[in-house]
């Protein structure tokens, strides 16, 4: 156990280390920036979403349905998909002071996935007055398992380095969701029509990666003008 | 004049040119000697004149650089100018005129006041005078009055002086602080400077130390020897201790100083100084180098003979020779005891373990591993447990059934496994087939009978039977070494035994072989049979060998089996009838480390090189290599991995037999004794085929990787967490405490004295002092119990939404079940229940308990964490109690206190 970690560690550093030096990203003012935006389709038949059992504490969580949310395709187009830029070095302010939220509403983690910057600070809402815990199951960042009682309405959770982690509920065992934290500012997550939209992007050429927690990773080099829109649809399916 | 006998010829003969030759030579040769002495047989002295160079240049040029930056910093330049300034004003400028008048004042004051205190010192002597006169009278009986007259006048005097000389004195200490404070402003400027060039100026020791003078030009220091002498360190012939004499550090001279990491030998920093060199663990002032690296420490004529080689790595004919790299782990053990979780020493710990596992003590004694039990199964009811013909195939060469098992191979012909077979089957036949009789086969599984294999499978999978054994090819759990399983694997065990002995062996392993490690799973007869049925399943019966009945019960055979079996000493693994007391046919290896090359027996080799490691390595890859016509040697194949192989090397360089004196040895306490016998006994059981203990093994959790929360807990730390009494019991007879898990912690039926050792151990592990203590339950503030039982409610922690509290079970599925908090009274440590409140996380990563704190509420015992923490302690340990959850405490007085660990 121990080697095979010391060896993960190793190739990790290995891997991260040169990374880190060629994505050092450096925020600043952006003038005429262009916009990349597109869909994420589903290649292939969607599977119908597997009802997921509310075991415990029914009078708040048996409020609605649940399903799971691991693969969500709505008409063909793929959602909770994070789109990000996985190679700009310098582009628009990381702003690390405004704080992202995630709701547990009935015992359900809205959104399912959230995405955002590295050094952001998660707060986290509790309006269902039961207890929750957000264990988060992160590898480059600091594992962490708060737990967040009826009394405690928000807490906070900064993450501070790039990584997605998946985040459970230790008390709700169907409860899942994903936090993730990208190197720099240019990161969304499709919608119900699977379609994303990266802003204030300075001219240039980019790779343009799109990340799903079943799907995986796929890729494209997108090219962007000042103050256009470029334009660039994914096809995602299972493996 | 010429006188008889004498030659004037000879005695006018000039000698000056012999003279001159002659003391030409002496000068020469005495020059000679001096170089000889001085230079050529003391070549260390030019690595310690290089050394004190590369030092001072070092350091000075560490200092100049710093002296860079500062001159570059604007902070210090104006600090400097500031205190130029200050010195300048207070030599000449205004403060010079000010500090010269409060100083010449000063020195007025302090005559002033030194006059009048002389004049109070007379009148006191007066006073002593006076009284002497006035003590004299009165015993003459003379009168006493002019000298009460003259005390009282001398007295009033005295006190009239008192207040001139306090206010003469005050006013010198005004003046003195007065002149301080003009001063001060230089010193505060200097203490600030001194700040700022402390990392400059901490580079000026080195330089002095380095040298005699540095200025007008540097002079080094003279070389001397550096030695460390430890006395009794060593052994003679006679068995007297004597002093070993450790001259390494006169060319070493960095070995234990930072910042030579990258300089060539001999002047590089020992790699790993701070965990090995630090003060509380080598100092090389006190160990020397030679305690752990070996070589001649005394000599210093030349790098060879210092080291002991005969080249670089090369050193046939030395005893000692320079152990490098890994080699240096062998010498650990001379003076540790508990030597396995050294991380500097995994090739030496990994050697212990295979040389404890593997059986090398059947047939070798070894002194502090006499106590291990014998590593193979009892053959005294053979007969009754495995096919005859495997039996024989096995004995021949079990390694072609089972590649990574830990039985050697004695490369026997077939003749001679069917002898040895025939007399294990005849000694064993009287005592199998009462065994048979009282175990009929069982009702529920019958001969081929696959229907109830799939659940049998499924069983196996589930209740914990991995942690131990694999069940296909590629599948284990501990490993003996690199590539050897603890434990068989029973891909092909329907090919060794039948559905009647398994049933039997897995319902009770200890009615079958009393000594085994195999524990009882509590099975029911139902899953007994199920689980048979699917071994049988696993390979296919043994090809008959033909006649074999026949062959095993012919007397030559079996007569010819004993003799073999006595030769290569069966019975030092396996239990055999009337073989108990036979002692162990290998050669002591106590002090086997320390064998010459005289000692050691080539045979007709001359292709290994002739050193210890040569010999031994191949001795251990290749057993019977050094046998000749001559010679027979009986030692078996074990078919180890090279570098398993090296570790056992590493481990028996290490037996010397040193008496090395107390005052060098690490902790050989009760403790460590306690912790190095627990540990061998958990291995021995493989606790950690299951469990993660010293962070080591769990290696189950590999089939848990999905869902880690379902597999076995981690026991690090264990004897911090629990209460021995508890455990005791617990081990004893083993419960569900985590009633979500399916596996099952088995029954080991372990002796009392067996369980003690365990508990001991992990007590060890945890530095537990004190492993009864008193929890006072009469004790415990009414107001904390009051607060807990808020705190646990829904409307705060909800502790019991995921918490067994006895016979109230949490909702939802099982998994997502905690253990029952009514057990943590008798089973939790209150310390470690505090520990795990304050951060589940730090104390088992990954656990599913989330933190609570900080941040508990703020309206309960005034918003303090660490009095909530301890409310919730005493809650935790009087539940299940007698005080129920959210009642009031019983009528009944509860029991007074009860022992607790810690």
């Amino acid at each position: 156990m121990k080697k095979i970690s010391l060896w993960a560690f190793l190739l990790v550093g290995l891997v991260a280390l040169p990374l880190s030096d060629l994505l050092a990203y450096t925020g600043g003012d952006v003038k005429d920036g262009g916009t990349i935006s597109g869909t994420v389709k589903f290649a292939g038949t969607a599977p119908a979403p597997k009802k997921l059992e509310v075991s415990k504490d029914k009078e708040v969580c048996g409020k609605t349905a649940k399903t799971d949310q691991s693969l969500v395709v709505s008409n063909g187009n793929l959602v909770n998909a994070v789109v990000s830029i996985t190679d700009i070095k310098t582009g628009k302010k990381i702003d690390t002071s405004k704080k992202v939220k995630l709701t547990q509403k009935e015992c359900e983690y809205h959104p399912h996935v959230l995405a955002f910057p590295a050094g952001s600070t998660v707060e986290i809402e509790n309006p269902d007055g039961i207890l929750h815990n957000i264990h988060g199951y992160s590898k480059v960042n600091r594992e962490f398992n708060t737990a967040q009682p009826k009394f405690k309405k928000t807490i906070e959770q900064k993450i501070e380095k790039p990584e997605a982690i998946s985040i459970k509920c230790d008390v709700h065992g169907w409860m899942s969701g994903w936090l993730v934290a990208t190197e720099n500012p240019y990161v969304a997550v499709t919608d119900n029509s699977g379609s994303f939209k990266l802003t204030d992007v300075p001219a240039g050429s980019y790779t343009v990666e799109v990340w799903h927690e079943t799907l995986g990773k796929t890729s494209q080099k997108v090219t962007v003008k000042g103050k256009e829109d470029a334009k660039v649809n994914f096809e995602m399916g299972k493996k | 004049m010429a006188v008889r006998g004498v030659d004037e010829k000879e005695e006018k003969k000039s000698y000056g040119s012999v003279f001159l030759l002659g003391s030409a030579l002496l000068v020469v040769v005495t020059i000679w000697s001096f170089w000889d002495d001085n230079i050529t047989r003391r070549p260390w002295k030019k690595y310690q004149a290089e050394f004190y160079r590369l030092d001072y240049r070092k350091a000075r040029a560490a200092y100049d650089e710093e002296n860079k930056k500062l001159a570059a910093d604007p902070a210090y330049q104006e600090l400097a100018k500031k205190l130029a300034a200050e010195e300048q004003s207070l030599e000449k400028g205004e403060l010079a005129k000010k500090k010269k008048e409060l100083e010449s004042e000063e020195k007025k004051a302090d005559v002033r006041f030194k006059d009048l205190d002389q004049e109070v010192k007379f009148i006191k002597s007066e006073l002593e005078e006076a009284w002497y006169e006035h003590d004299h009278a009165l015993q003459q009986g003379r009168p006493i009055k002019p000298y009460q007259e003259k005390i009282a006048e001398l007295e009033a005097r005295q006190k009239k002086l008192e207040p001139p000389v306090e206010a003469a004195r005050q006013k010198r200490e005004r003046l003195k602080e007065e002149i301080k404070k003009l001063e001060s402003g230089v010193k505060d400027l200097k203490d600030q400077l001194a700040k700022m060039t402390g990392e400059r100026d901490k580079w000026l020791t080195p330089m002095q130390n380095a040298t005699l003078i540095e200025k007008p030009f540097v002079v080094y220091k003279i070389p001397s020897i550096k030695q460390v002498v430890l006395n009794e360190f060593d052994r003679n012939t006679f068995d007297q201790p004597i002093a070993r004499v450790d001259r390494c550090q006169s060319c070493h001279m960095a070995a234990n100083r930072a910042g030579f990491e990258n300089e060539k030998q001999p002047f590089r920093t020992h790699p790993r100084r701070e965990v090995l060199l630090a003060d509380n663990a080598h100092p090389p002032e006190k160990f020397g180098c030679t305690s752990c690296h070996d070589g001649q420490g005394p000599a210093v004529s030349g790098v060879m003979k210092a080291h002991g080689e005969v080249a670089p790595g090369e050193h046939n004919y030395w005893e000692h020779p320079l152990l490098r790299g890994p080699k240096v782990q062998s010498n650990c053990a001379s003076c540790h005891l508990n030597v396995q979780p050294f991380q500097d020493a995994p090739l030496l710990a990994q050697g212990q373990r295979t040389f404890e596992q593997i059986g090398c003590t059947g047939c070798h004694l070894v002194k502090g591993y006499e106590d291990i039990p014998k590593i193979g199964p009892s053959l005294k009811r053979i007969s009754a447990k495995v096919d005859p013909s495997w039996m024989v195939r096995w004995i021949e060469n079990p390694h072609k059934f089972r590649p990574r098992t830990r039985m050697p191979n004695f490369d026997f012909k077939e003749n001679d496994a069917v002898a040895i077979a025939a007399f294990l089957w005849s000694l064993s036949k009287e005592e199998g087939d009462k065994w048979l009789q009282e175990h009929p086969m069982p009702a529920g599984v019958r001969e081929g009978d696959k229907s109830l294999a799939p659940q049998g499978k499924a069983l196996v999978e589930s209740i914990g039977c991995k942690g131990c054994h694999g069940f296909a090819e590629g599948e284990f759990s501990t490993t003996v070494g690199k590539e050897k399983d603890l434990i068989p694997n029973l891909k092909d065990i329907a090919a060794k035994t039948g559905v009647r002995w398994i049933y039997h062996w897995i319902k009770n392993p200890r009615d079958y072989f009393p000594a085994t490690h195999m524990p009882s799973l509590r099975l029911t007869d139902a899953e007994a049979a199920a689980i048979t049925s699917y071994l049988t399943t696993l390979g296919a019966k043994a090809e008959p060998i033909a006649g074999i009945e026949e062959r095993l019960a012919d007397q030559k055979y079996i007569k010819r089996g004993e003799s073999l079996t006595r030769k290569y000493g069966c019975f030092g693994c396996h239990d055999i009838q009337g073989m108990e007391k036979e002692s162990r046919i290998g050669v002591e290896l106590t002090t086997f480390g320390s064998k010459t090359l005289e000692e050691l027996f080539f045979g007709n080799h001359t292709d290994i090189p002739n050193t210890w490691d040569d010999w031994t390595y191949n001795k251990l890859k290749t057993p019977r290599t050094y046998a000749t016509e001559r010679v027979e040697q009986v030692m078996p194949q074990f078919e180890l991995a090279d570098e398993d192989i090296k570790a056992l090397r590493t481990l028996l360089a290490g037996f010397q037999d040193r008496k090395v004196p107390t005052r060098y040895l690490a902790d050989h306490s009760q403790r460590a004794v306690q912790v190095v016998e627990g540990r061998r006994l958990m291995h021995q059981y493989n606790c950690i085929g299951c469990h993660e203990i010293e962070n080591r093994g769990g290696f189950i959790r590999k089939y848990y990787q999905e869902n880690p929360a379902l597999a076995p807990p981690i026991l690090n730390g264990e004897g911090e967490k629990v209460q021995s009494p508890w455990l005791f019991g617990f081990i004893k007879q083993p419960f569900g405490i985590r009633p979500w898990l399916q596996l099952r912690m088995p029954t080991f039926q372990l002796g009392d004295t067996e369980v003690n050792t365990l508990i001991s151990y992990f007590n060890g592990l945890s530095r537990v002092e004190i492993p009864y203590a008193y929890f006072d339950e009469q004790k415990v503030p009414k107001e904390h119990l009051d607060a807990a039982r808020i705190l646990v409610t829904k409307d705060y922690f909800n502790c019991f939404s995921c918490h067994q509290q006895g016979e109230k079970k949490p909702e939802g599925p099982p998994e997502g079940w905690a253990p029952d908090l009514t057990l943590a009274g008798n089973r939790l440590s209150p310390a470690w229940i505090i520990k795990w409140l304050q951060d589940p996380q730090k104390v088992q990563p990954g656990t599913k308990m989330p933190s609570f704190f900080p941040g508990g509420p703020d309206n309960i015992l005034g918003g303090k964490d660490d009095r909530q923490i301890e409310a919730l302690r005493d809650y935790i340990m009087s539940l299940g109690r007698g005080a129920p959850a959210a009642e009031k405490p019983p009528a009944k007085p509860a029991p007074k206190g009860r022992v607790a660990s810690r």
